[in-house]
């Protein structure tokens, strides 16, 4: 009987850490994907997560399982992306008062294929920017939690999705006024 | 405190992310006073609700089964006791069968592919499974004999090792190990290669280092792959016959359906388009008085082809009148223990299970009664016609659970006593791997109580899982004390033999060795195809000689096969070839003008003769239209469309996903259990994995 007891143990973990892979497999991917850049890479680091899930206790996350995974996930994620050497890592662009990118003309946005405008214009924030809007809008993750997942101070989340949805707001808002304009860079910030 | 409109705040304010009271309320006074503020807090919420919006929409991406089963495996690491999840294990064991099967055709490739096949004796190979049971031939005794008799191409190969070989995976082999092996080398892909005879493809290991090593611990070829050619359009001047023995295998569907429940698409070799059809029943007429089984034929044109006609041949075999088995009164007393969890234990029970629940009938009833730690009843008496209840029941099964308490095994009797059926096959069937606690302490009271019961005439089975071939005394006591009988189930077949066949002979053989010929008549028919069927194909002599095997047909079984038909005048698409130089082709019989398209012949034998009988009728094409074809023949052409899309096959013509889903929709019809909805779900599925 003993024996059973502790079997139903590990079977109700195991049927925890399999519905948390049925609730998160999808986002983890997506966001190691926007990490990696490889969509193997991501998988494999979405794998190795829930291998970490597994030999954690259910107690231990309760409530808290979504940050831990992301939390997880981007450090493997980031790892992953250092060895491979082939961006900066995320840790490097922190800083902030980097300017974006030069807006992509309106034609090689559409040329983006199949992504709508919003996207495409995402993709041209600075990567921190872009994480914690996808952390927020895709995952819906409270600030406190994207703080938990990403190291960053709530404040600093805070003002990065500020920043980033303002440009987003600025670059649609020119967008509708005429194509005349979007050439010239945005300045990120005063 | 001072807010301004590029104040963070204003947008954790328009997020609802601000927690603190006091500043919350102060943002709040900031906004109510200032138009701008509020138009900016709109803006905001505008932008971040089209980004939810879009990022929402964003193609999703999974893991692969490949990794899903890494995690599985860690997780079994975790449970110690090497238990294993059970639906991808499941998977592995059957993919594992699968492998075999196609390891093993290779081996009779040479005569499957050559133009002549004949009858040889075929002794497998040292690693073969020799004492694999066939499947192929399910519904009765001859399973052996297929095997042990020379085995010639249709001999029903392909089914049994998957049968034999479920759950009796050799030692020392992973099944997950596998079917990892095989799914990195779907994905690395299959190199072309000569038609006949078809070669073993060599490997190309992609994933280096560790496939090796699991390479080196098979003992099988799990790397080669038999290759399934679709059969070519085959000319009538110069092929009037076209000969095949039925397949009521359906393993093939099963196969693909795991495939893409792990969001892979099956290997184009792994998709059998005839077995995928005959997974589903079609509304066949019974036949008439006298006559095993009836011969339907609905001809209409080819929905991925719309000048070429579509020919279904349906066999129905005679239902076997109810009078003729007994009534059952089945009480299946489970193991859901953790220890029931490796797939050759409940996943094969659960699989055996659906065998017998398919033959049930509204006179028969049965009930489950689980016991784990605890016991408890997960389905009281059942009619056997819900059988979407009974299912739903058993999917539900999971080792691990446990129930209420209470003595499962008293349970299980009262239950099976009180709803008796008198004259019926009362039982209780205990299935376990023998390391049982059925709620009553003591051997001796167990046995005491089994003896007590059996006089009231509820009889015990007891069937072992997964325990080697070690029959373990204590079950084998039990079975006896209670009038019963004990076996020992380590493969789908021998599940298949015990809960189908002996019990209650639920499922009758009523026809053998059925075999069918079509002879063309060219002044009509262009060139014809048969549509799967590869590895069945006979030779048109096979045809009258009753030493060659072929498949049988249960009571109320349906098979169906289908032929794609070029009518007379349209391009032939075969090949053409120069004209004889010694020979004018001959003219042909005055029943060429009757405008009959083709004759159907069936050869079967009754179950226990030795002598065929042949039946025989002429067909005619009226013309129908695709539009005005039944729903079955509808639904039929989209499985075939399916398979022909998996496979990629060169006939496949302008069939798509999409109107495979179109016409499956239209075909879909009252699908009592579902199965047809499931495949609808199945294309859906493969549709997007296509599109990734």
């Amino acid at each position: 009987m003993n024996y059973r007891g502790r079997k139903t143990v590990h079977m109700s973990n195991a049927s925890w850490i399999r519905s948390a892979l049925e609730r998160f497999e999808a986002p983890l991917t997506r966001y190691a994907f926007g990490i990696t850049g490889d969509l193997e890479r991501a998988r494999d680091v979405v794998q190795d997560t829930f291998l970490r899930l597994c030999s954690e206790s259910p107690a231990r996350l309760d409530g808290r399982v979504a940050p831990w995974l992301f939390k997880v996930c981007r450090n493997r994620a980031l790892d992953v992306r250092k060895k491979e050497a082939r961006t900066l890592s995320l840790e490097d662009d922190r800083s902030e008062s980097r300017e974006s990118p030069d807006p992509l003309p309106s034609a090689e946005l559409e040329a983006k294929e199949g992504m709508t405008r919003i996207l495409a214009l995402l993709t041209t924030l600075p990567e921190n920017q872009r994480e914690v809007i996808r952390l927020k809008f895709q995952n819906e993750l409270s600030y406190r939690e994207i703080s938990e997942i990403t190291g960053l101070s709530t404040s600093n989340v805070g003002f990065l999705l500020h920043r980033g949805l303002r440009s987003l707001r600025e670059l649609l808002q020119r967008d509708s006024r005429g194509s005349s304009e979007s050439a010239r860079p945005v300045r990120s910030v005063p | 405190m001072t807010i301004d409109l590029d104040d963070p705040k204003l947008t954790a304010y328009a997020l609802g992310e601000l927690a603190d009271e006091s500043e919350s309320a102060s943002v709040e006074a900031f906004v109510s006073q200032s138009d701008d503020a509020r138009r900016l807090v709109e803006e905001i919420r505008e932008t971040a609700s089209l980004l939810r919006k879009e990022l929402g929409a964003e193609p999703s991406i999974e893991l692969t089964g490949i990794h899903r089963e890494r995690i599985d495996r860690s997780l079994e690491k975790r449970a110690r006791a090497g238990r294993f999840v059970s639906w991808i294990a499941a998977a592995a064991v059957v993919l594992l069968g699968v492998s075999i099967v196609w390891w093993w055709k290779l081996s009779l490739m040479p005569e499957i592919s050559a133009p002549a096949p004949r009858v040889s004796s075929y002794a497998p190979p040292p690693s073969a499974p020799a004492e694999a049971r066939p499947l192929a031939a399910p519904q009765s005794g001859p399973a052996q004999e297929t095997i042990s008799a020379p085995v010639g191409i249709e001999g029903g190969v392909p089914g049994g090792v998957i049968g034999g070989m479920v759950g009796g995976v050799p030692e020392g082999i992973d099944p997950a190990s596998v079917q990892r092996l095989q799914s990195s080398s779907y994905i690395a892909g299959r190199p072309s290669a000569p038609r006949s005879p078809a070669p073993a493809f060599a490997y190309e290991p992609r994933d280096t280092g560790y496939l090796d090593v699991q390479r080196a611990r098979t003992p099988f070829h799990t790397e080669a792959y038999d290759r399934i050619d679709d059969n070519p359009f085959l000319d009538v001047g110069q092929n009037p016959l076209s000969t095949f023995s039925i397949d009521v295998d359906t393993a093939s569907y099963a196969n693909v359906r795991r495939f893409i429940a792990q969001s892979m698409l099956p290997p184009k070799d792994a998709v059998r388009i005839e077995e995928m059809v005959n997974y589903f029943d079609y509304d066949y007429p019974a036949p008439p008085e006298g006559q095993p089984f009836s011969v339907n034929v609905e001809i209409a044109d080819a929905p991925w082809k719309p000048e070429h006609r579509l020919m279904r041949i349906g066999l129905k075999g005679t239902p076997l009148s109810l009078d003729d088995r007994p009534r059952l009164n089945l009480v299946f007393l489970l193991d859901v223990s953790g220890s029931m969890e490796p797939p050759d234990k409940l996943p094969l029970l659960k699989q055996a299970m659906r065998l017998l629940v398919d033959e049930l009938t509204e006179n028969d009833q049965v009930a489950i009664v689980v016991y784990a730690g605890a016991s408890g009843m997960v389905l009281p008496r059942t009619s056997g016609d819900q059988k979407g209840v009974i299912l739903d029941a058993l999917d539900r099964l999971q080792a691990g659970g446990s129930t209420n308490g209470g003595s499962g095994i008293q349970l299980a009797y009262d239950h099976a006593v009180a709803h008796f059926i008198p004259g019926g096959t009362n039982r209780v069937v205990l299935a376990t791997d023998g390391d049982f606690n059925v709620g009553v302490t003591s051997q001796g009271e167990l046995t005491r109580l089994i003896e007590e019961r059996a006089e009231s005439g509820v009889f015990l089975s007891v069937l072992g899982f997964g325990m080697g071939n070690y029959k373990d005394s204590t079950l084998e006591k039990l079975a006896d004390r209670g009038n019963g009988n004990y076996a020992y189930i380590d493969s789908l077949s021998e599940a298949r033999k015990v809960l189908v066949e002996e019990m209650g002979s639920t499922l009758v053989t009523i026809a053998k060795d059925v075999k069918i010929q079509i002879e063309f008549n060219p002044a009509e028919v262009e060139s014809y195809r048969l549509i799967g069927y590869e590895n069945r194909v006979l030779r048109a002599e096979d045809f009258n000689d009753d030493e060659k095997d072929a498949g049988e047909i249960g009571a109320g079984h349906t098979v169906t096969a289908l032929y794609e038909i070029v009518p007379k005048g349209a391009p032939s698409g075969t090949p053409s070839v120069d004209p004889l130089k010694y020979q004018r082709p001959l003219a042909p019989a005055e029943e060429a003008s009757t405008g009959e398209l083709l004759t159907v012949k069936l050869r079967y034998k009754e179950p226990d003769g030795e002598t065929s009988k042949l039946l025989e009728r002429s067909v005619r094409d009226d013309g129908t239209r695709y539009a005005s074809a039944t729903q079955d023949f509808k639904f039929a052409a989209a499985v075939a469309s399916f398979g022909m899309i998996l496979r990629d096959s060169p006939h496949k013509g302008n069939a798509t996903l999409d109107s495979v889903l179109e016409l499956a929709r239209e075909g879909v019809g009252a699908d009592r259990h579902g199965y047809r909805a499931e495949l609808l779900e199945l294309a859906r599925r493969a549709k997007s994995l296509r599109e990734r």
